[in-house]
């Protein structure tokens, strides 16, 4: 029966009772809703989690924003250490100038005056005159006749390192006011920074202290010279005195030797 | 003949008659209602979608818009309490301003110190001034030019000796460590200068790394500082031990006097 239907269809007649097959059965679609319903609630589900992670994100931001207001960074607390460092500032400074503008300059006589003035006047352009008002006060090295080499390479080498040490320190006081500057403005910068542009300043100082470490190591460099000085100076003396010793021993070998040969 | 011909056209349309039958009857079993398309109904696709846009609403909307309004405040507050950019500028402008205060500060000791005015000590004061750790192995001629050797073992006694030759290595060690220690505090200033120059166009954020940079470098220059004071001690120390050797030669020669005088005296009192 089939075979005479295929036969008695055409092929126009056959694909139109495909399209009406498949349009009858499409109703048996409509069981589909209920997996369009399931697909909403999937969504509705999906999305509340989402909605309770997004509280939680919530949370957590309001936590930390907290945290940075209120124990961080809090505002009060910040302006606080602001109005600490300027207040603590001016009072450091009128005290601090007034222990560092003491004089304490002692010396009575005119050459010692002028010697005690260049090397306390922190002033590196100084040293040039350093050298005048030391030889006023403690006299050159003696000439050749009035003392032996030894003698006078000696007393060249203290005054050198005498001199040596007065003008280090004398640079040393300037560098040491100019340091004084550098933290002043260090300081005054800090009492208007905010915590986050506070590390540069503090850099900068770390950078200025380990400028005064070195500053500090130049110092104990020229003390260390100024001992060594020292201490060669009183072995020199100690040389000095067996020479004399040896020199002794021979004259007296030499005079106790003269009289036995004037006897015979 | 009538029939006939109403046969033949009954035979020819009798097919598609009955496709279209067909056809009305399916479509007579279709919905009767015409809301949905492919059997899905669009009041429920309607109301899914309206619950899911309240849903976007409540749920993920008004958290959304709290979090951006926090964001905000923190950006704001980031922006104005913890990293305002005027302070970040003020703060380079006193970093600018106080690089040039330490370059001046450096050149101060430009300034020269040497001060011999004798051929031989002048050479020796050129050594120690130096700064250069390759003319440290020149400081040993130069020093015994200026304070003379060690005698020889028939000009002075053996312990006498041995205490010079201790006191000179110390002196001589202590001018060395003295160049040494320039030279290192010149790579410290170096070293200064370069970080600040970096420092210069640092964001607070690579300041920090800067610091700890520096930091290292102050560790590293009191380490230094340390090494110079050992040898300060050092050298105290040996001169402290010259006065206490100075005092036991003094006491022997008093004891060896006042043998050598019992010895004189003795046969006299015979």
């Amino acid at each position: 029966m089939l075979k005479k239907l295929k036969s008695s269809l055409g092929n126009g007649k056959r694909r139109l009772l495909v399209i009406v097959a498949f349009i009858a059965l499409v109703p048996a679609a409509k069981a589909g809703i209920a997996d369009i319903l399931s697909i909403f609630q999937t969504i509705n589900s999906t999305l509340r989690q989402a909605g309770g992670v997004l509280n939680t994100v919530q949370n957590l931001k309001l936590t930390v924003a907290n945290l940075e207001t209120r124990v961080i960074w809090p505002v009060s607390l910040i302006n606080q250490a602001r109005n600490f460092v300027a207040a603590n500032e001016a009072q450091a400074r009128s005290l601090l100038s007034g222990i560092q503008n003491l004089s304490v300059s002692s010396a009575t006589l005119v050459n010692p005056s002028q010697l005690e003035s260049i090397v306390r006047s922190a002033q590196a352009s100084n040293v040039g005159q350093l050298q005048g008002a030391f030889t006023r006060v403690y006299s050159s090295v003696s000439s050749p006749t009035a003392a032996p080499p030894l003698e006078r390479n000696m007393m060249d080498m203290d005054d050198a390192a005498a001199q040596g040490s007065l003008k280090t320190a004398l640079a040393s006081d300037q560098i040491s006011l100019q340091m004084l500057n550098v933290a002043t403005g260090l300081e005054q910068q800090t009492a208007s920074a905010a915590p986050g542009s506070a590390p540069m300043l503090s850099t900068q100082a770390r950078v200025a202290e380990l400028e005064n470490q070195a500053y500090l190591t130049r110092m104990l460099a020229a003390e260390l010279r100024q001992e060594a000085v020292q201490l060669a100076h009183e072995n020199a003396l100690r040389k000095k005195s067996a020479d004399s010793t040896r020199t002794l021993r021979m004259n007296l070998q030499q005079i106790l030797a003269q009289p036995s040969g004037g006897a015979q | 003949m009538k029939w006939r011909r109403f046969k033949r056209l009954w035979m020819r349309v009798r097919n598609k008659i009955a496709v279209i039958t067909v056809v009305v009857f399916v479509l007579l079993l279709l919905p009767p209602k015409g809301h949905g398309q492919f059997g899905i109904d669009l009041a429920v696709i309607q109301t899914g979608l309206s619950v899911i846009s309240n849903l976007l609403q409540s749920v993920v909307a008004k958290p959304l818009a709290a979090i951006q309004q926090i964001e905000q405040q923190a950006a704001t507050f980031e922006q104005q309490v913890v990293w305002p950019i005027s302070a970040i500028n003020q703060a380079k402008a006193t970093i600018n301003q106080l690089q040039g205060v330490l370059v001046q500060t450096r050149q101060i000791l430009q300034a020269p110190i040497a001060s011999a005015t004798l051929p031989t000590p002048k050479k020796l004061e050129q050594a120690l001034l130096s700064a250069n750790p390759g003319a440290i192995s020149q400081v040993s001629a130069n020093y015994t030019a200026v304070y003379g050797a060690v005698p020889a073992p028939t000009d002075a006694p053996q312990p006498v000796r041995d205490l010079m030759d201790m006191t000179d290595a110390e002196a001589q060690a202590a001018m060395k460590k003295a160049v040494e220690l320039d030279a290192l505090a010149n790579v410290e200033l170096q070293t200064a200068e370069q970080i600040n120059q970096q420092l210069q166009g640092a964001a607070p954020g690579s300041a920090a790394i800067l610091e700890a940079q520096t930091s290292a470098w102050v560790v590293r220059a009191n380490a230094y500082t340390q090494s110079a004071l050992a040898e300060l001690m050092r050298v105290r120390s040996i001169s402290l031990a010259n006065q206490g050797a100075q005092l036991k030669f003094s006491a022997n020669h008093t004891s060896n006097l006042r043998s050598t005088s019992g010895q004189v005296l003795q046969p006299a009192a015979r």
